[in-house]
């Protein structure tokens, strides 16, 4: 089967079997190692990516039910070459990430969700990252970044919801 | 990375399509949180699959004056936010807001929650019970309406020839509550799921999930309550039937032993009619 779709806003076609993870196409035949598979079993959160601009884990979405969709990856949020997302520039300035395993989709989740909550509370941040396991940090900081992120941006009058592609 | 098999995947755009694929031996796919992880279960992918998403009766959630109906391809997270504020359905928002973790509410539906078989800690399916529900299939012989208590008892046969389309429900109730005991405080399956509602005639409904193996109604307690003339809506007083008519075989499970899930319930009993009594139809 053929399924066509964009990615970090390129179409994208893929030729197989349409019952594949998305994580594994992103993966292994585009290359994007940024989503990680760790427990394919929707736990995690690791896998977490954007379609059609919701966070889903990919590792539970069969490529046949992405035809026709828009999926944004960690690479896709920011390039290398440009402005950091808010989300991802206050992480690394409360040096709030220790091993990694986790970020590209603890990011994917919670830019979502600073998009579509702008006046989250501290108790609502932690609802959003019950799918998101961190082994290493112990959470407070990734907390504390991300309502700092949305104070800042409440201060400067924006919204956290620039995804630059 | 792919099997060599040429597996056949039909996006149906109306439930006739969606039949016709299922009369050629397709088995449905909704959200795919739980079938995708049939491999890990030692299980094979089907090699025919009929996916929902793309018809849109079954994907809106219609709320009447009298009656609300759910399409079985509706998402937790649209339940959860269509029903937020409609007085009696406390319950099922709490069941739909807070199963699994927020990627998978975002895709699970409830027609995969109920049609999970040998899932036994669906949130919904309590959720469900107490309210009442009735359950429409479109089977091989045309559509059909059963009760969710017989639903749930006759799924592994009804479901070889059916596809779940809607959930019809009626708006009788005035309170409800769920509450669920997961180990850690989200993201695992509850060890017990206790739901309660009351309605319009005062009668308090209870059913228990995730203990068994399937969902079902706790009617010795219902009647206890009902028998009486102490207010029936009383925490402790809940509590202490719970314990006198814990009529419940607990199911072993990787979470918890059975005797554990038994052992909650009195406890939940008293958290849930707490709840119902803080309620807008009951405070
Ligand atoms: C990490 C994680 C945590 C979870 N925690 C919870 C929890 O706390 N509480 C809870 O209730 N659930 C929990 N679940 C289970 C989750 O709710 C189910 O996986 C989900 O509801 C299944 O829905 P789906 O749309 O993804 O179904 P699918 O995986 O697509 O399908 C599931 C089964 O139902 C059948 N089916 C689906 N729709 C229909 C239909 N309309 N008619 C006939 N057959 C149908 C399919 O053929 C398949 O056999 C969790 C799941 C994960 C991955
Ligand atoms: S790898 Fe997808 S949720 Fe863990
Ligand atoms: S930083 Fe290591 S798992 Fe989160």
């Amino acid at each position: 089967m053929t399924v066509t779709f964009q990615l970090n806003g390129e179409d994208c076609s893929f030729h197989g079997d349409p019952m594949t993870p998305l994580v594994d196409i992103l993966r292994r035949e585009r290359f994007l190692t940024g989503t990680k598979a760790v427990c394919r079993e929707g736990f995690c959160g690791a896998c977490t990516v954007h379609v059609d601009d919701e966070a889903v884990p990919s590792c539970l979405k069969p490529i046949g039910l992405v035809q026709g969709c828009a999926v944004t990856t960690i690479e896709g949020l920011s390039s290398g070459n440009q402005a950091l997302h808010p989300l991802q520039a206050n992480f690394e300035a409360a040096d709030a990430v220790q091993c990694g395993m986790c970020f590209p989709g603890m990011v994917m989740s919670l830019s979502a969700f600073v998009r579509d909550n702008p006046h989250a509370s501290r108790p609502e941040i932690k609802a959003a990252m019950v799918g998101n396991i961190c082994r290493c940090t112990g959470y407070e900081r990734i907390v504390d970044a991300v309502a700092d992120c949305l104070d800042q941006a409440r201060k400067a009058g924006q919204s956290v919801g620039g995804i630059h592609v | 990375m792919a099997p060599s098999v040429e597996r056949s995947f039909t996006a149906a755009s109306t439930l006739e399509e969606a039949m016709a694929a299922r009369r050629q031996g397709a088995v449905v796919l909704a959200g795919g949180t739980w079938m995708m992880r049939d491999p890990q279960r030692g299980v094979d992918l089907p090699e025919a699959v009929v996916a929902l998403h793309r018809i849109p009766a079954l994907s809106k959630v219609e709320i009447e004056p009298d009656h609300v109906v759910i399409g079985a391809a509706v998402t937790h997270a649209v339940l959860g936010r269509a029903l937020h504020g409609a007085a009696g359905f406390e319950g099922l928002v709490a069941a739909a807001e807070n199963a699994a973790n927020p990627g998978i509410r975002r895709v699970a539906t409830v027609g995969g929650n109920l049609c999970a078989l040998d899932f036994a800690a669906a949130d919904l399916a309590p959720a469900l019970l107490v309210c009442e529900a009735t359950v429409e299939l479109e089977t091989f012989e045309g559509p059909k309406l059963l009760g969710i208590s017989d639903f749930l008892k006759d799924r592994h046969a009804l479901l070889a020839e059916a596809i779940v389309t809607r959930i019809h429900l009626r708006r009788d109730l005035v309170a409800s509550a769920h509450i669920r005991l997961p180990l850690r405080k989200a993201g695992d399956y509850p060890v017990a799921i206790v739901s309660l509602a009351v309605d319009k005639d005062k009668r308090c409904r209870i059913a228990v999930g995730s203990v068994e193996p399937v969902a079902r109604r706790w009617t010795t307690l219902e009647q206890a309550m009902r028998a009486g003339q102490a207010s029936a809506l009383d925490p402790e007083r809940a509590a202490g039937l719970a314990l006198e008519h814990n009529d419940f075989q607990g199911r072993d499970g990787r979470e918890a032993e059975g005797w554990y899930r038994r052992q909650v319930l009195p406890p939940l009993v008293k958290r849930g009619v707490a709840a119902l009594l803080k309620t807008g139809g009951l405070a």
